[in-house]
């Protein structure tokens, strides 16, 4: 059964009288407890908008969203979910285990076991050595990290990460991608968008191709190289995208 | 309720670590400590000065901070996008609005203390402790900062920040004047436009029932039941500008 579905879910943004910006349009999505997502799309294709629909930050245009079938405003459900925007940003001038104190009380999680959970996920993103400067002195890729930590807080069982390894070093990309693997070993479903190909080959079970805020091909890796005739993932990406564009070019073209 | 609480806490911690609130204390601070130079009378003379000054400056830089502090409560989190997480968390939005409200309350309350309590000192250094009459006039600017913080608030739900600002100091202002206000609207010819500044006047919240200083410091006394009525006027002020921020901010999209 699903855990995470969109229908038909359209944004538009609407910036003028006439000016309407196509965020996402009519995407049907399932994503399966226990597996790992990618959504896949060049810049502007409506990733970001997508994960904001499903968690209540923007409200769709039409269409629903429904993460475990709860609506995205339904405070219960948001007790089992965890999310990491993207570019996290945080309080400047409160410090890494300040900052996830704060997140664990609001989840009403109590203090002996925050404290331990604290100390364990500054442990994993590695940053428990410095715990007392402000986060107004984190580097771009320690934010990313705090922000994982804090995703992780309430031990989620729905994991929705935006670009989570943006801005990561190459031996954070591994570690994370190490993580991902271990959370779905213990039964966690992950959501997550990415640019970076190879890390989603890696660690994906599914994928799904976003461009213009549509949502052009979803399937498992191998399912999808075959359909497509594509040798391996790059060659996807480019592939639907390419057909979607000539596609486009020719209604336009019919039109006029 | 817990987690407005929370909300509200880290709002008021921020406000402190950042200090740029603090620096509108000090002026105020340093206005109530001045306030003496000014007087070169007799003694009665100045302890009026020292009261009549203060009250001015407590209300004042009082009213800078719950405007700036609800201003940079409600667009700090939402320009610097800390917001996403914050409402992604198990909380309603409407626990986030009034989290705020309670940090700003927190904020405006501490500065309206620490300003007192030197205002209260330098009464009791200059041999004049404070009687009943000054504490009802120090209540009453409390409860007056704190409704103009909860306005700036809600204000901040559906505008920018620069229209945010203009509005509260307009509010602020003619909040003041509307006494002048009737007797314009008295004076006016036209009866339409008479008929919207008396809807004006109904719609601005009347800052000048708050400020009873003017009779407190020529030594007049103010009753309880003045003072209770007029707190009891600036909670139903408060409660309505609260319910806008609700309404708006239940909508909005960051
Ligand atoms: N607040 C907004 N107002 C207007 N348009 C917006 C807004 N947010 C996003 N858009 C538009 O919606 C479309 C999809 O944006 P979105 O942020 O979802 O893309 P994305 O796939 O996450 O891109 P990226 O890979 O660069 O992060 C873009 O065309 C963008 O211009
Ligand atoms: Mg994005």
């Amino acid at each position: 059964m699903a855990i995470i579905e969109t229908k038909e879910l359209t944004k538009h943004y609407i910036l003028g009288k006439k000016k309407i910006v196509v965020g996402l349009e009519k995407v049907n999505l399932e994503v399966n407890q226990g597996e790992i997502f990618g959504i896949l799309g060049p810049n502007g294709s409506g990733k970001t908008t997508c994960l904001k629909l499903l968690l209540g930050i923007l409200f769709p245009t039409s269409g629903q969203a429904y993460i475990m079938g709860k609506p995205p405003y339904d405070v219960e459900m948001k007790q089992h979910v965890g999310f990491l925007p993207e570019n996290p940003y945080y309080y400047d001038y409160l410090t890494g285990p300040e900052l996830l104190q704060f997140y664990a009380s609001l989840f009403g999680i109590d203090s002996d076991t925050s404290k331990k959970r604290i100390d364990e996920l500054l442990e994993l993103v590695e940053l428990h050595n410095v715990r007392r400067l402000h986060l107004r002195h984190y580097s771009k890729g320690m934010l990313e990290r705090i922000g994982l930590a804090a995703s992780l807080i309430n031990d989620p069982e729905i994991l929705i990460l935006d670009e989570p390894t943006t801005g990561l070093d190459p031996i954070g990309c591994r570690d994370t991608r190490n993580l991902l693997l271990k959370l779905k070993e213990q039964g966690k479903t992950i959501l997550l968008s990415s640019h970076f190909l190879s890390e989603v080959e890696r660690v994906c079970d599914r994928i799904a191709i976003f461009h213009r805020g549509y949502l052009l091909a979803t399937g498992t890796l191998d399912g999808l190289n075959k359909q497509y005739q594509a040798e391996n993932l790059e060659d996807l990406f480019v592939k639907t995208i390419c057909t979607f564009d000539n596609q486009q070019a020719v209604k336009t073209g019919e039109a006029t | 309720m817990k987690k407005m609480w929370l909300i509200g806490l880290n709002t008021f911690r921020e406000s402190i670590r950042k200090k740029t609130l603090y620096i509108i204390l000090i002026f105020a601070l340093i206005v109530i400590g001045a306030s003496k130079l000014f007087s070169f009378l007799t003694a009665e003379e100045e302890l009026k000065m020292i009261k009549d000054v203060s009250f001015s400056a407590i209300e004042f830089f009082g009213a800078l901070i719950a405007i700036f502090g609800s201003l940079y409560a409600l667009s700090g989190e939402i320009e610097r996008r800390t917001i996403y997480t914050l409402l992604t968390k198990p909380i309603r939005r409407s626990d986030f609005v009034i989290g705020k409200f309670f940090g700003v309350s927190m904020i405006i309350f501490v500065n309206f203390i620490l300003a007192s309590a030197f205002f209260i000192g330098l009464l009791i250094f200059k041999k004049s402790p404070p009687d009943i009459q000054v504490f009802k006039t120090l209540l009453l600017i409390f409860f007056e900062l704190i409704l103009i913080g909860s306005i700036t608030l809600a204000l901040g739900t559906f505008t920018s920040d620069a229209f945010n600002i203009i509005c509260s100091f307009f509010l602020y202002i003619v909040g003041h004047l509307t006494s002048y206000g009737k007797e314009l609207i008295e004076r006016m010819e036209s009866v339409v436009m008479r008929g919207l500044t008396d809807m004006l006047y109904t719609l601005v919240p009347n800052y000048e029932n708050f400020n009873i200083r003017d009779k407190i410091v020529v030594g007049l006394d103010v009753s309880w039941s003045y003072v209770g009525w007029t707190i009891l006027y600036g909670i139903l002020y408060l409660c309505i500008a609260l319910e806008i921020a609700l309404y708006f901010f239940e909508k909005r999209e960051i």
